[in-house]
């Protein structure tokens, strides 16, 4: 189910991230962070983890390292 | 509420596209402004609620600005290691207290408007006349923003218009320090012109108008903000505190010193000798 996600990354990556050039203030990246999210927390908390990261991402936060939670291995 | 429901799952982008056709019927019928003029109108609304974020952007680019050769040095450094290279260049912002320029969020607040005026013209040229009465031609050399860019003169116009500003834009607007990066942003609108060239020409004329709107921007606060180099000496003298000439020989020693808790401090080691040895020139240059 996350690669629903994780498609729609690239997609943004292939289309709108080409159009609009801009570079993220963090490491990993936003579009990264995403994948990695959803990657490991699955499509609805990954979804909301690259939400809120988005939303963080803006020109009043000061970036930096910031990964995505790794996968929870029971 | 069923009704709406449906039309979500039919396509998830038309509540975007039904809010922006809103705005332009708002703009054309109770405003007065010809379909072209409403959606410039629409782009400098969007760009006006938009200039408390990109004013921070500028300031904080022309900040990023000042540090430019550390930060070249950083990245000439890790050179091979493009992921060691941001690590280092984060750390280094962190350190220093410098807010990156670059921020996701103002670019993805552009893009429901953009993908909301991209359906909206898109059903605009299926549409009959009768559901959009008026003038849909522009300045008497696009005779209609529904139509493809290129299916009159008037459109390569529009183009070429759109290739300058853009360059233009990312000229002012270009959150990278990095040369290379910037030229190959540069160089995009070159490459995308001709995806553009299948969009309607409205939607170009958004562009157009958010890219002059960015350069004029760029423009009023490069004037406005003097360049002052005197936060320059006072952070850089907080980075690197003056340490005396025999202190400088295990300059690593003492750079890690100052700043125990950090961990990574083997890394920066190897990267500070260069920067004492610059700053040390510059000082005596002064004196």
């Amino acid at each position: 189910m996350y690669r629903l996600g994780v498609a729609a990354v690239w997609f943004y990556r292939v289309t709108f991230g080409a159009l609009f050039p801009t570079t993220c203030k963090y490491h990993p990246s936003c579009s990264q962070y995403a994948v990695d999210a959803l990657r490991s927390k699955g499509l609805v908390r990954g979804s909301a983890l690259a939400a809120w990261r988005l939303l963080r991402c803006n020109p009043w936060s000061h970036g930096g390292f910031d990964p995505a939670p790794p996968r929870v291995v029971r | 509420m069923i009704h709406l429901l449906a039309l979500f799952a039919s396509n998830p982008l038309t509540p975007l596209e039904h809010v922006a056709r809103h705005v332009l019927n708002w703009l054309h019928f109770s405003v007065g402004l010809s379909w072209a003029w409403s959606i410039v109108a629409l782009t400098v609304m969007v760009r006006m609620l938009l200039v408390p974020l990109t004013v921070k952007q500028i300031h904080s680019m022309q900040n990023l600005q000042r540090y430019a050769p550390q930060m070249k040095e950083i990245q000439k450094k890790y050179k091979q290691d493009k992921q060691k290279q941001n690590e280092e260049l984060m750390k280094f912002y962190k350190e220093n207290q410098i807010n990156p320029a670059a921020s996701c969020l103002p670019m993805l607040v552009q893009l429901p408007v953009f993908l909301g005026l991209y359906y909206a013209l898109k059903h605009f040229s299926r549409e009959s006349a009768a559901l959009h009465p008026g003038n849909l031609s522009f300045l008497h050399f696009i005779p209609s923003i529904a139509d493809h860019t290129t299916s009159h003169w008037g459109g390569f116009v529009l183009l070429v218009v759109y290739v300058t500003s853009q360059m233009a834009s990312t000229l002012f607007m270009a959150t990278t320090v990095d040369k290379m990066q910037r030229y190959l942003f540069m160089a995009m609108p070159l490459v995308f012109v001709f995806v553009i060239a299948h969009f309607p020409a409205g939607l170009v004329l958004y562009w157009v108008t958010t890219n002059l709107w960015t350069v004029g921007q760029g423009l009023i606060t490069r004037r406005l903000v003097p360049k002052t180099a005197a936060p320059l000496s006072d952070k850089k003298s907080s980075r690197t505190p003056p340490s005396d000439d025999g202190r400088s020989d295990d300059g690593h020693g003492g750079n890690g010193a100052k700043r125990d808790p950090d961990r990574p401090s083997p890394k920066p080691q190897a990267a500070a000798p260069p920067r004492k040895v610059r700053r040390k020139k510059k000082a005596g240059g002064r004196r």
